[in-house]
């Protein structure tokens, strides 16, 4: 178990490196002149030459690799371009209103989402079944900014039952904060809750016809422990794989749900710089959430094998 | 419907039906049989028969999406057991009445240790604190000749042998003490060895509990070395039963006979001078259960038909002796 | 129950399109939906006046008989900007479906077929799938000009990543298959076991796949013209409207939900299409989603 722990750990380095490549790469074989465009197309050659130079491209390749690269090995993302001020700096300030939101929405999707999908698989092709999976298939394809202006008109606007944007640290109390997360949240889950209550749907359907499940039924066994434990811990590998998977949906969505709700996040980082084009910001943000996604899926793998004990490694 | 007084397990007349794309499945078409107490009774037929559906039929596992009981009666200890509740029908599963399955590979659940799902159904059924239930269990793998039975309570069922997955099902069916022991082709998917063994530890511990059994197998072998009594199944339908010498001495029925010599025989061999005689498989195949079988089901398949199979149901003769056949063809 | 299960022939897994509608509705509804929208993006523009025209005189008009969804904060009307919408939407869908699809078949393949290569292009993959796609976009557009081109460009990268690994897992499952080994041992060339045997299977896992990437392209697209790193603003694409509606969403509410509603609509019928050729198609994967 440690071992493969260990080898898995090993095996996030090549995921990390492509990625810490690809973004190295992709600003210095942009077509074009990335330091002109970055400066802005009113830009004077003097301002471009000074684009140029803080991002190190008047330099080698070769160099700028291993300085990049050294920085990276010592937590240093670079500097912004119009701040100045350390990527690392900007993001440790935004990070809290992120994870309360990722928090908090992971949390409530999959709590909603697996309780729907066991019903739906239970009660397959009646009545709860057809109307939780309509709301899969349109939660599916709702973009998450459609439905947070549909939400913000109904709750904010029209009824007023809570704020229309903005967020409140949590330091500033608990129910300001809760409120300030409940639409973002919804906006943001409803996608994530309907791919998992499909997977846990469609995983608990081909758990249902086995073998053991009809003995489990032989045993007498109430319904509740058949379902939630014959059932659901055989069914559990693709729904936590589904559950890693959709993360990369929710920081996706998460950029796009904090410009909508004015929340002052990453993502919210991640618009400002792209807008004025601080490439330097945009890549740090890339390898910080890469590393996260990298490091929920390894998390998911070694829970693997507490799942499921037929997996050794 | 008197009943008879001896039997703990009466079933009459029971269809079983599916829905299927090609339209309703009749798997069991009218069966009757009696099962008495403590003792063992065979249910034999090729696969596709309907004996595994009326094992599911007497424990109502029948999926309802697809399948029901579409008539017929099963009475448990005088019990109608067809309209009872789902929750009464839950108390008396695996602990009145208990089942074990042909395939031991995958009728455990393989992210449960063996002690969880032994002593779940002693929990569920005796009431006892899960210590005392996983007690149980540790008595019941000593029971079933599991070695080092402490170890195995926590053990996985991928770490078990075939035969010992077996054994470990034997034991939870057993569990609770049942009256009925329904057992789908226990020995089937096993290697021959490991049959005789756990044939020989069910027959064993049916001596020592006095449950009843009802062995169902497409071998009849397997009947010949268990059971007193036969049920010989065709299409859905009993087409003969008998106590087993009976059957043995004197099949009735052309399937029947059939059956007989579709099994290999050492001792023939011998006699015939070391020419190994053909085995002789019957000729045609299993009618299509989708469409109702107007005469008798086997009438495509024997030799004897006549117009007259082909057209009417074929009555039940009384052999004598507790041995009754379902053919026009035969006089007793 | 299992006797009789076992006697049911197993469904065919051929590739028939005309028995897939014809089974299944979902592929038919989804289609009409999608046939009707691709109808109105195609020939709807030569119905309507232009997207751009401003009336400063009718800004921020609810829907009503003259402007059946109303108009912006610049009066420009909704109705015709929506319509000339659905082509940006269809564009970006269908070649960014179309494009990473050719690409993806073509690295997949390879990948099946060369072991140096697949272990190279994988790990580019495994990094490429790392980063969320809306991000990965973002990454290009903040280094180029805009432009419907770059856009297309930004969101096939990271969606060629899944059909390589539907394509790979196709083309090594069928390689294990006992009939190509033998096929291979008998010394059947390489071009012709991939024509004969191998493509073929790939084609409805690719399908399916495709009509997934094209449902994400036209959510990436306008998520991104959303945020203002999309299409440039002048474009009248759903994203747009919709970035252009957000300062007056209290007071003009209908100018996000009405381009939104057409966005989630021609979303959903994709997904629906995907759906149902999923169940027809790939039984197989039909399980596991």
């Amino acid at each position: 178990m440690t071992a493969y722990i260990i080898r898995r750990l090993f095996a996030v380095i090549p995921v990390m490196a492509v990625v810490a490549l690809f973004v190295f790469f992709l600003l210095r074989f942009a077509p074009g002149d990335p330091a002109a465009i970055i400066a802005g197309d009113d830009a004077t050659s003097e301002a471009i030459a000074a684009v140029r130079a803080k991002l190190g491209l008047d330099r080698p390749v070769v160099e700028q690799f291993a300085v990049w690269v050294w920085g990276l090995a010592h937590g240093d993302l670079g500097v912004s371009i119009f701040s100045n001020l350390a990527v690392t700096r900007l993001i440790a300030q935004r990070l809290e209103p992120t994870l309360a939101l990722t928090l908090s929405t992971l949390f409530v999707a999959v709590a909603l989402a697996i309780p729907l999908g066991v019903l739906a698989a239970w009660k397959a092709r009646k009545l709860v079944d057809r109307l939780a999976m309509g709301f899969a298939v349109l939660g599916f394809a709702m973009p998450v900014f459609v439905l947070a202006y549909v939400l913000i008109y109904f709750f904010a606007v029209r009824w007023q039952l809570l704020p229309v944007q903005g967020y409140v640290p949590i330091a500033e109390g608990l129910w300001p904060f809760a409120q300030s997360l409940i639409l973002p949240s919804v906006a943001l889950g409803v996608t994530y809750m309907a791919l998992i209550a499909r997977i846990t749907r469609a995983s608990m359907l081909e758990v249902l016809q086995q073998d053991y499940i009809r003995t489990a039924n032989a045993k007498g066994l109430a319904t509740d422990r058949v379902l939630l434990l014959h059932a659901l811990k055989n069914a559990a590998v693709p729904i936590v794989t589904v559950i890693g998977i959709g993360i990369a949906l929710l920081i996706s969505g998460v950029v796009i749900t904090e410009t909508v709700f004015n929340i002052p996040g990453l993502g919210r980082l991640t618009v400002d710089a792209v807008l004025k084009r601080d490439y330097p910001i945009v890549q740090g943000l890339i390898l910080v959430f890469a590393a996260v996604k990298v490091v929920v899926n390894l998390l998911i793998d070694i829970s693997y094998a507490f799942l499921d004990p037929r997996i050794r490694y | 419907m008197s009943g008879n007084p001896g039997a703990i397990l009466e079933v009459r007349d029971l269809a079983t039906q599916f829905d299927t794309l090609d339209g309703v499945v009749r798997a069991v078409d009218g069966v009757s049989f009696d099962l008495e107490r403590g003792e063992t009774l065979g249910i034999v037929g090729e696969s596709g028969c309907g004996k595994s559906v009326t094992a599911l039929s007497i424990l109502r596992l029948i999926p309802p999406e697809t399948g029901r009981i579409a008539a017929g009666s099963i009475r448990f200890e005088g019990e109608e057991l067809t309209t009872l509740s789902e929750e009464a029908m839950k108390r008396l599963r695996g602990h009145r009445i208990s089942m074990i399955f042909q395939e031991p590979m995958t009728s455990l659940n393989p992210v449960l240790t063996v002690g969880t799902q032994i002593a779940e159904n002693v929990v569920r059924h005796m009431g006892v604190s899960k210590k005392a239930a996983r007690e149980r269990a540790r008595e019941m793998l000593d029971l079933v000749r599991i070695a080092d039975s402490k170890r195995r309570l926590d053990e996985y069922p991928h770490q078990l042998s075939g035969g010992m997955r077996q054994r470990v099902m034997i034991a939870m069916a057993l569990s609770c003490d049942p009256q009925v022991l329904i057992a789908d082709e226990p020995t089937t998917a096993l290697d021959v060895t490991i049959q005789a063994q756990i044939l020989d530890l069910m027959l064993d511990l049916k001596e020592k509990t006095g449950t009843a059994i009802v062995l169902i197998t497409h071998d009849l072998g397997v009947v010949a070395e268990t059971s007193r009594r036969v049920v010989v199944m065709y299409a859905g339908r009993k087409v003969e039963e008998a106590p087993v010498e009976a059957l043995f001495d004197n099949p009735l029925h052309p399937y029947t006979r059939g059956l007989m010599r579709a099994i290999p025989r050492l001792d023939v061999d011998a006699e015939e001078g070391g020419r190994r005689p053909r085995l002789q498989e019957i000729p045609g195949m299993v009618p299509l259960l989708t469409r109702p079988i107007v005469g008798c089901a086997f009438a495509a398949r024997c030799s004897l038909a006549t117009e007259r199979c082909r057209a009417e149901p074929p009555p039940v003769v009384d052999a004598g002796g507790g041995h009754t056949v379902a053919c026009w063809e035969v006089t007793p | 129950m299992v006797a009789i299960a076992d006697d049911l022939p197993l469904p065919p897994r051929r590739f028939s399109l005309a028995s897939a509608i014809r089974r299944n509705p979902t592929i038919a509804f989804g289609g009409i939906l999608l046939f009707l929208l691709i109808a109105v993006a195609v020939i709807g523009p030569s119905f309507v006046g232009d997207p751009l025209k401003i009336a400063p005189v009718n800004r921020l008009r609810p829907p009503s008989e003259r402007w059946w969804f109303g108009t912006d904060q610049f009066g420009r009307d909704l109705f015709t900007r929506s319509i000339y919408g659905s082509r940006v939407s269809l564009i970006v869908g269908l070649s960014v479906a179309a494009f990473s699809s050719v690409l993806g078949l073509a690295l997949g393949l390879a990948c099946g077929y060369f072991r140096a290569f697949d272990a190279i292009v994988m790990r580019v993959m495994d990094g490429l799938m790392a980063i969320p796609s809306i991000l990965l976009a973002i990454a290009l557009i903040t280094l180029t000009r805009p432009g419907l081109g770059i856009v297309i460009v930004a969101i096939v990268i990271p969606e060629v990543p899944r059909i390589v690994r539907v394509v790979r897992a196709v083309v090594l499952s069928i390689r294990a298959q006992p009939y190509i080994e033998s096929a291979i041992a008998g010394g059947t060339r390489n071009a012709k076991l991939l024509w004969r045997h191998v493509l073929p299977n790939t084609l409805a896992p690719l399908i399916v796949q495709a009509t997934y990437v094209c449902a994400s392209a036209m959510l990436i697209e306008a998520g991104l013209s959303f945020l203002g790193a999309g299409v440039p603003p002048e474009v009248p694409s759903w994203g747009n409207i919709i970035a252009q509606g957000r300062t007056f969403f209290q007071i003009a509410p209908w100018s996000i939900l009405i381009p939104g509603g057409f966005l989630a609509l021609t979303v959903l019928a994709v997904n629906l299409l995907g759906d149902g050729l999923r169940d027809r198609l790939d039984p197989r994967l039909a399980r596991r989603l």
